[in-house]
C-alpha cells in the first residue's frame, strides 16, 4: 500500500479517520450524489455512505458542526467521486440514500423510522423503548437516539416491519436484516418480543437475520433465538472493564450483570455458527489495554468483538468525553484482526458495516492481504454466495433444532 | 413447545442424519441384487422374489427403521407387484381369521378395562391376599398372570401398574433401593409375560402364528388345544418365577398395614359394583366359554366379533371408549406378516430356505424345536415378538415340511418362546412399564431376567420332550 503522510491510501485508517472527523461536502456534490433528500428526513441520523477502496464501507458524518474542520472533502469530477486531503485524493463511490427512506407504510409511517441501511445491512428497530431512561440508569453515552422520549412505547407492527424489509429488499439493501431491541425487562432478553418479527421476515424473504438482544436469564432463550430464525446474535457488553462497565452502563450492570453477558455469549457460541456471535466494545470509553483484554477474552471464547468508536452525542451524560485519535486506537484493529485469525473465527459474517470497522478490515492495520478471507467474503456477497449462505444457514438450523413437546405437556 | 439445539458438530449430525437415506438405499440395492441373482436349483422365480422381499422385511422388522405396520403394508403391496401371488389372493389373506380375532380381542379387553371390572377384581384379590409381604407379592404375580390369560398382557400391565405404584409409594419403599419394590414391579412384568403365553388372548402373537400356519398349510390350532399344550409350561414358570422373585429380592419389609390403606382408599373410590361391570363380565365369560368349547366349530374370530356386536347392541360400550384400546398398527402388522408368510410358503421359498439353512444335518424334531425355541427366545429379547414370529415361522414351517414334521410343533416352538421376553425394557411393554416406575433398574431386570430366560427355555423343551407325548402329540 502507498505510504503517504495522509491516511487516504489505507482504507482501514481512512475509515476510522473519516468516522472521527467527518467530511465537508458541497451542496451541489451532495445533489449529484443523490444524498440531498436525506436532509429532509428529520429522524435519520444522516451520514454519507461511501465505499472506499477494497470495498470498505463507511458512514461519514457531514452535517454535524465538527465536520466543518475536517481535512477531508468530498469532490465530484465527471460523475466520479473523490475524497481529498490537501492535494491528495482517492476515488470512492457514494451510496445514494435508499429510495425507500421517503416511502411510507400503509399505516402512514415513514419507512426510515423503522429501518435504516448501514452498508450491507438494514437495521430494524421494531420498538423504540428503553426503560433505563425512566429509572435513570441509562447507558451514560446514550442520547436516547432510539427516539425514546418523543415516541415512548412506540411499537411497530409486524406488517409495518415487513413492508420496510420488503422495500429495502427490493432495492437490494437487505442482504442481512439486523433486528434489535432496546432494553427489555423480560427474562427472555427480548426474544419473545422479536420472535414474530423474525419469523415473519424469515417466512417472506430469503435473507439472513442478525438479532441484537439482551442476554436472557436462562440459556434456553438463546436456543429459542436460534430456533426462531436468528442467524447471528449480538449481546453488546459495550465496556469490558468491570468497574467502568458498572459506571457507564448502570442499567445493564444492575439488571443483567457483566457475568451474565459473558456466560450468555459463551453459551451462544455453542449454538450459533462460528463467527456469528458478536458483542460491541466501545472504543474510547475505557483504556485501550482494557479493550484489548476484551478482544482477547471474546475471541478466546469464539465471540467476534465489534469495535464502534465513541462519538459524544448531544444530550448524553458523557457528551463532554474527548474523542479518541485515530493513531491511538489504530493498534486495536490490528490486534482484533490477529486475535480473530489466531482463534480461527470466521470473518465473513460481520462484514460491510459502514458504522464500525469489521475484523477483516483489521487487515489494513497489519499489512496482511488476507486473500482467501477476502475472496470468501466477496463470494458471500455475490448473488450465488448470498443464496449459498442462506441455504446453508437454513439447512444447519433444520439439522440442529429439535422441537418437542414441553415436559408439562408430556406429563398430561 | 420444548426446543433443543443439537450441540454436536454439524458433520456428525449430517453423518447420523444421512444414515437413514443410506440405509434405505442399501436395502433397495440388496433387494435389487437378490432379485437379479440367477435362480438357484430347486427354487422358483416366485420363490426367489419372495425370499428377496422377506429379506427386506426381516431387516426392516429387526431394525425398526419403519413402523412394523408400515413394513407389513409394504410386504402386502409388493407380493402381488412381484407376481408372487395374485392381487386377489394377497388381499384376501389380510382378511384372515386371526386378524379379526385380534380385533375382537382388543375390543373385548378394552370393554372390560373401560367398565372398571378388571381393576376391581385386581384390588379385591390384592386386598384379600396382600396381608403379608409374600402374600401381596404372590397375589400381584398370579393376578397379573391370570388376567393375562384373558386380556392382552400389555393392557394388564398398564392397568395394574398404577395400583402397584401406589402400593410402593404407600409403603414408603425407596426407588432403586428397596428389594421388595423391585420384586413387586418384576412380579407385575413377569406375571404378565408368563400369563400372556397361556392362551390366545394374552398377546396377539399366538393368533398371528396360528393364522400364518393356517394360511400356509391349512392346519388349525384351536383355543383349547393350544392352552392344554402350553399350560404345564405356564404353571412351572409361575412356580419358578415366584421362587426367583423371592430369592433374587428377599422382602425387606414386614409391616403391610400401609398397603391395606391404599387398597381401601382405592376401593372406596370405585364405589359398589354396577350393572355395566356385571354385564361386561357376563359377555366376557360367555365369550371365553364359547372359545373353549365351540372354538373349532364356530371359529374363534366369529365368536369374538359376535361378542363385540353384542356389547354394542346392549350399549355396554361406545366406539369412542374403545378406540384407544384397538391397536390398529398391530392389526396391520399381523395382516402383512400372514400375507408374507403365505407367500413364502406357497412359492416354495420357505421349504427351500429351510433346506439351504439346515440341509440334512438334523434328524430329530426335538433338536429342531430346541434350535427354534432358542433362536426365538433370544431374538424376542431385542425385537418385537410379532416380528420374531413373522421372521422365523415361515422358515420353521418350511423346515417342518422338509423333515416331515408336524408343522404345529414348530408353531408352538416359536409362538410360545416369542412371548417369554424377561430381560430388557425394550423386550416387551410389560418390562418397560415396570422399569418406568423408577423402582427397578434395567440392570436388576436383566440380571434376574437372564436366569429366568434360560430356565424358561429349559422348561419349554422339557415339556415338549416329556409332556407332549403324554397328550398324544407325536414328535
Ligand atoms: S440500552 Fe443503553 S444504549 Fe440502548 S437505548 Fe437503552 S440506554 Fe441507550
Amino acid at each position: 500500500m502507498k505510504q503517504t503522510k495522509t491516511y487516504l491510501h489505507n482504507p482501514g485508517y481512512l475509515k476510522i479517520d473519516l468516522m472521527l472527523k467527518g467530511i465537508r461536502v458541497d451542496k451541489e456534490v451532495l445533489k449529484k450524489a443523490n444524498m440531498d433528500k436525506c436532509r429532509n428526513l428529520f429522524d435519520v441520523a444522516c451520514g454519507i455512505d461511501v465505499i472506499l477502496p477494497h470495498n470498505t464501507w463507511v458512514t461519514v458524518p457531514y452535517i454535524e458542526d465538527f465536520t466543518k474542520d475536517s481535512p477531508y472533502e468530498l469532490m465530484e469530477r465527471d460523475g466520479r467521486f473523490f475524497i481529498t486531503h490537501g492535494d491528495e485524493s482517492v476515488q470512492v463511490s457514494v451510496v445514494p440514500t435508499p429510495e425507500f427512506y421517503t416511502l411510507k407504510t400503509t399505516t402512514g409511517i415513514q419507512l426510515s423510522r423503522i429501518g435504516l441501511v448501514h452498508g450491507g445491512y438494514v437495521a430494524i428497530t421494531p420498538a423504540t423503548q428503553c426503560d433505563f431512561f425512566n429509572k435513570a440508569i441509562e447507558c451514560r453515552y446514550c442520547a436516547g437516539n432510539l427516539d425514546i422520549y418523543s415516541n415512548k412505547g412506540r411499537v411497530y407492527s409486524v406488517e409495518d416491519v415487513l413492508e420496510t424489509v420488503e422495500a429495502a429488499y427490493k432495492e437490494g439493501k437487505a442482504e442481512i436484516v439486523y433486528i434489535s431491541i432496546g432494553f427489555s425487562d423480560t427474562p427472555d432478553g427480548g426474544i419473545e418480543f422479536l420472535k414474530p418479527y423474525i419469523q415473519a421476515i424469515k417466512k417472506h424473504f430469503n435473507t439472513l437475520v442478525a438479532v441484537e438482544a439482551l442476554p436472557p436469564k436462562e440459556n434456553r432463550w438463546v436456543d429459542e433465538t436460534y430456533a426462531v430464525g436468528a442467524d447471528s446474535v449480538l449481546y453488546n457488553l459495550e465496556i469490558f472493564n468491570p468497574k467502568l462497565f458498572d459506571e457507564i452502563c448502570p442499567g445493564r450492570a444492575t439488571l443483567i450483570g457483566r457475568e451474565r453477558y459473558l456466560d450468555a455469549l459463551r453459551y451462544a457460541t455453542t449454538i450459533f455458527p462460528n463467527g456469528t456471535v458478536a458483542s460491541h466494545l466501545i472504543v474510547g470509553l475505557e483504556p485501550i489495554e482494557s479493550t484489548m483484554s476484551g478482544i482477547d477474552y471474546f475471541t478466546n471464547i469464539g465471540v467476534v468483538p465489534i469495535l464502534p468508536i465513541y462519538r459524544p452525542s448531544l444530550g448524553a451524560k458523557l457528551s463532554q468525553y474527548k474523542m479518541p485519535a485515530t493513531k491511538d486506537i489504530a493498534p486495536l484493529y490490528g490486534h482484533l484482526y490477529r486475535a480473530v485469525t489466531a482463534n480461527k473465527i470466521n470473518t465473513t459474517w460481520v462484514r460491510d458495516i459502514s458504522i464500525v470497522t469489521t475484523p477483516l478490515e483489521g487487515r489494513f492495520f497489519v499489512g496482511d492481504e488476507a486473500r482467501m478471507k477476502t475472496w470468501m467474503q466477496n463470494f458471500y456477497k455475490s448473488r450465488l454466495g448470498l443464496k449459498a449462505a442462506w441455504s446453508l444457514a437454513t439447512l444447519r438450523r433444520k439439522l440442529k433444532v429439535k422441537v418437542g413437546e414441553s415436559s408439562a405437556h408430556r406429563d398430561k | 413447545m420444548r426446543i433443543e439445539i443439537d450441540r454436536r458438530p454439524i458433520w456428525l449430525i449430517i453423518i447420523l442424519r444421512s444414515f437413514r437415506p443410506i440405509f434405505f438405499l442399501t436395502i433397495g440395492l440388496i433387494f435389487f441384487y437378490l432379485i437379479n441373482l440367477p435362480t438357484p436349483d430347486g427354487l422358483t422365480i416366485q420363490g426367489q422374489r419372495a425370499i428377496a422381499l422377506f429379506t427386506v422385511c426381516l431387516i426392516l422388522w429387526v431394525t425398526g427403521m419403519l413402523p412394523l405396520a408400515i413394513t407389513s403394508l409394504l410386504a402386502i403391496v409388493t407380493v402381488p407387484l412381484l407376481g408372487i401371488l395374485d392381487k386377489k389372493e394377497t388381499y384376501a389373506l389380510f382378511g384372515n381369521e386371526a386378524v379379526f380375532f385380534i380385533l375382537g380381542a382388543f375390543i373385548l379387553s378394552g370393554a372390560v378395562m373401560h367398565s372398571g371390572l378388571s381393576g376391581r377384581i385386581a384390588l379385591a384379590i390384592m386386598n384379600r391376599f396382600g396381608g403379608t409381604p409374600k402374600g401381596l407379592l404372590a397375589s400381584i404375580f398370579l393376578l397379573a398372570s391370570a388376567l393375562s390369560f384373558f386380556m392382552s398382557e400389555h393392557a394388564v400391565a398398564a392397568m395394574l401398574f398404577p395400583i402397584v405404584l401406589d402400593i410402593a409409594k404407600g409403603l414408603n419403599l425407596r426407588p432403586g433401593r428397596s428389594n421388595y419394590a423391585k420384586s413387586l414391579f418384576l412380579a407385575l412384568a413377569w406375571g404378565c409375560i408368563i400369563g400372556g403365553v397361556a392362551t390366545f388372548l394374552g398377546g396377539a402373537r399366538v393368533p398371528l402364528a396360528v393364522g400364518m400356519l393356517k394360511e400356509a398349510t391349512g392346519i388349525t390350532i384351536d383355543f383349547l388345544e393350544y392352552t392344554v399344550i402350553v399350560f404345564p409350561t405356564v404353571v412351572m414358570l409361575l412356580v419358578i418365577g415366584y421362587l426367583g422373585l423371592t430369592r433374587f429380592f428377599p422382602p425387606d419389609i414386614e409391616d403391610m398395614h400401609l398397603a391395606k390403606t391404599v387398597f381401601e382408599r382405592k376401593m372406596k373410590e370405585m364405589g359398589k359394583i354396577g350393572y355395566l361391570e356385571y354385564a361386561v363380565g357376563a359377555v366376557m365369560a360367555a365369550t371365553i366359554l364359547f372359545w373353549l368349547f365351540f372354538g373349532r366349530s364356530l371359529g374363534i374370530a366369529n365368536i369374538a366379533i359376535v361378542s363385540v356386536v353384542g356389547l354394542f347392541i346392549l350399549k355396554l360400550v361406545r366406539w369412542k371408549d374403545i378406540e384407544e384400546y384397538v391397536n390398529w398398527g398391530i392389526i396391520l402388522m399381523y395382516g402383512g406378516a400372514i400375507t408374507l408368510g403365505a407367500a413364502m410358503e406357497k412359492s416354495g421359498a420357505a421349504a427351500w430356505m429351510a433346506n439351504a439353512a439346515i440341509g440334512n444335518g438334523i434328524s430329530s424334531p426335538l433338536v429342531v424345536i430346541a434350535i427354534f425355541s432358542l433362536l426365538t427366545i433370544l431374538l424376542t429379547e431385542g425385537m418385537s415378538n410379532a416380528a420374531v414370529i413373522a421372521i422365523l415361522l415361515p422358515v420353521g414351517i418350511g423346515m417342518a415340511s422338509r423333515f416331515n414334521m408336524e408343522p404345529r410343533l414348530i408353531t408352538y416352538a416359536i409362538a410360545v418362546p416369542a412371548g417369554l421376553a424377561f430381560c430388557f425394557p425394550m423386550s416387551t411393554p410389560a418390562n418397560a412399564i415396570a422399569v418406568s416406575s423408577g423402582y427397578i433398574t434395567t440392570k436388576d431386570m436383566a440380571k434376574a431376567g437372564i436366569v429366568m430366560m434360560i430356565l424358561a427355555w429349559l422348561v419349554f423343551n422339557l415339556t415338549a420332550r416329556f409332556y407332549w407325548p403324554i397328550i398324544g402329540i407325536r414328535l
